[in-house]
């Protein structure tokens, strides 16, 4: 029943140029109201899906329906409910950002007599009133995101997709932006799916989490629910001096501990760190291992992801055909 | 389709040719040279057969129309940047037909090109060129300019679709614009040239809108001029339909 969602998706497959298999059947469902989150490394198909849940591109086979609408044969109908801001910049940056909102706001349709006041109330949610008149050349990233956001909610969306919202912010701006999308949702109710391969965003901002891996989903849940899939209990860190070896047969005699990565640094997980912690610093020192460092924290989704595909994100990004360096290359040529 | 959404991208245009106006100066320069030095000396050659008109009124148009041109057919550049960029992506998820996107973005680019008729009456008219500047003839020239420069402004938004690096793009607009112009009646009438440049420069669409340029503001008559921009505009529908076609290839 793809009516009764914001977003479903039955078995999703997109090739490239008919190479590259940028999704390898993806089934998705995303309720009204709710709040998502898409992540995964550089490469993993997130941009595609999103590109094809917004009509610009469509799958090579599988469905797929916004509000109960067809993303490829009612395409009109899909695009009057969304509101999207692409992972580059969408924005003409010879002109100022009220330019860009009058251009966009026609664009949208906005009859004459609603376009100023949506622009100065778009304006003024975003916080960007007193730059309004300046080219968009002059912003900072942060500005530049906001402005995109204020236009995409100009017309007040239903389902709002957001791809990398917060991509090469620094921290301040990232709030920024993620507090305005937040009190935009809790006013319309609106449905919103971002993507990121910010871990840490996915699991602060968002109530359900969906995980990809080249083309696939590999897990979905809410956050607090996926790390517990890691295991119960809490992962200490062990910065190591030299050779594993003798560490982890050091750790093998630790009862209730379950080493999660053998390689250095050495991860393990174990029920209570603070309770465990001396007895497995005894069995490492008996057995002359030095340890530089010792980190103690919950499992999160990087660790997930870990558990899941066998790799680190970084690894996982290293398989890719474009690097993190190529996505800011094409961000500063958007700005 | 709407036409006031469409022209929403003329407007936009206009808007950044505010902002920043050099495009129209750099672009004035080729043709002031043409008409300034090549149209002034061979006018004194008198080695082309130009019917009973002086050579640098006869030049004008399709001075005029080479310079217009070269803005239309490089509008592509600007969508493989706004590919590059998120811009295209997200004015497809817009709600508007692909139609309405290139038939704006072709208005768009037209109406970048017709700057050139104010810079080129400008220079010519002081050098001599006699040319008509009736209302009428003023009008019909604006309209043969705009619906051509629309066309071929849509037959580039074509290329770029396929031509997907700002350099590929650069290479072939290079290796097309030159022969077109060279290949039309611009600079001389198409009798003067060997048989198989004619039957070319008849099918080149800037032939046809330097005739009109030629009808309306030279032989001053305006009944001639709208049957060629009839057809200019048959071709420009034509590039319009099959750009609206393709385009969804450009974002792939
Ligand atoms: N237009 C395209 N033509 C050919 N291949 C493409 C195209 N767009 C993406 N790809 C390839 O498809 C795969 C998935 O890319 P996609 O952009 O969807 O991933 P992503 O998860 O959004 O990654 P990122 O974090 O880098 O944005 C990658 O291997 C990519 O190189
Ligand atoms: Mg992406």
């Amino acid at each position: 029943m793809p009516g009764s969602f914001a977003v479903r998706a039955e078995n999703l497959v997109k090739v490239y140029e008919g190479t590259v298999r940028a999704l390898d059947g993806v089934t998705l469902s995303v309720e009204e109201g709710e709040l998502r989150a898409i992540v995964g490394p550089n490469g993993a198909g997130k941009t595609t899906l999103m590109r094809i849940l917004t009509t610009q591109i469509k799958p090579t086979s599988g469905d797929a329906w916004v509000l109960g609408r067809h993303v490829v044969r009612e395409a009109g109908k899909v695009r009057s409910a969304i509101g999207y801001v692409p992972q580059e910049f969408s924005v003409w940056n010879d002109l100022t950002g009220y330019e860009n909102l009058l251009v966009y706001a026609k664009l949208y349709g906005i009859p004459r007599d609603r376009r100023k006041r949506v622009i100065e109330e778009m304006l003024e949610f975003m916080e960007l009133k007193e730059a309004a008149n300046r080219l968009v050349r002059t912003y900072s990233g942060g500005m530049i995101r906001r402005l995109e956001l204020a236009i995409a909610l100009m017309v007040k969306p239903r389902v709002l997709f957001l791809d990398e919202p917060t991509i090469g912010l620094d921290p301040r701006a990232r709030a920024l932006v993620w507090s305005r999308v937040l009190e935009y949702r809790k006013e319309y109710g609106a449905t919103v799916v971002f993507n990121t391969h910010y871990m840490d965003e996915a699991e602060r901002y968002s109530e359900v989490v969906t995980m990809m891996n080249r083309g696939r989903i590999v897990a979905e849940g809410e956050p607090g629910d996926l790390a517990k899939a890691v295991g119960e209990g809490d992962l200490v860190s062990l910065s190591l001096e030299g050779d594993t070896a003798k560490a982890l047969d050091a750790l093998s005699r630790v009862p209730e501990l379950v080493v999660v990565s053998a390689k250095n640094p050495v991860l393990v997980r174990v029920e209570n760190a603070q309770r465990q912690l001396p007895y497995l610093m005894e069995a490492l020192m008996g057995n002359g291992v030095r340890v530089k460092e010792v980190g103690i924290r919950r499992p999160t989704l990087e660790d997930v992801f870990v558990k899941l595909t066998g790799m680190t994100v970084e690894e996982a990004e290293a398989l890719g055909f474009r690097g993190a360096a190529a996505m800011r290359r094409a961000i500063r040529r958007g700005g | 389709m709407s036409l006031a959404r469409a022209l929403t991208f003329v407007e936009l245009e206009l808007r950044r040719l505010r902002h920043d106006p050099t495009e129209v100066f750099t672009r004035a320069v080729q043709p002031i040279l043409w008409i300034g030095v090549f149209g002034t000396v061979m006018a004194r050659v008198r080695a082309i057969p130009t019917g009973g008109v002086d050579y640098l009124t006869f030049i004008t148009p399709g001075v005029l129309m080479q310079s217009s041109s070269f803005i239309a057919m490089a509008y592509g550049i600007m969508l493989v940047w706004e590919r590059e960029s998120g811009i295209l992506k997200k004015v497809l998820t817009l709600p508007l037909s692909r139609l309405t996107v290139v038939l704006g973005r072709s208005l768009a680019g037209a109406a970048r090109a017709l700057t050139q008729l104010l810079v080129i009456l400008l220079v010519a008219v002081p050098l001599g060129a006699k040319l008509d500047l009736s209302p009428i003839a003023l009008a019909l020239a604006v309209l043969a300019l705009l619906a051509g420069a629309a066309g071929l402004t849509a037959l580039s938004i074509l290329l770029a679709t396929f031509m997907k690096t700002r350099e590929r793009f650069m290479g072939i607009l290079q290796a097309i614009t030159m022969p077109l112009f060279f290949a039309s009646n611009a600079i001389y009438p198409i009798e003067v040239m060997p048989a198989p440049l004619q039957a070319f420069s008849r099918v080149n669409p800037l032939t046809y809108v330097i005739q009109a340029l030629r009808e309306a503001l030279v032989y001053s008559n305006p009944l001639a001029c709208l049957q060629s921009i009839v057809d200019i505009s048959l071709f420009s529908l034509a590039m319009i339909a099959l750009a609206t076609l393709l385009l969804g290839k450009i974002v792939e």
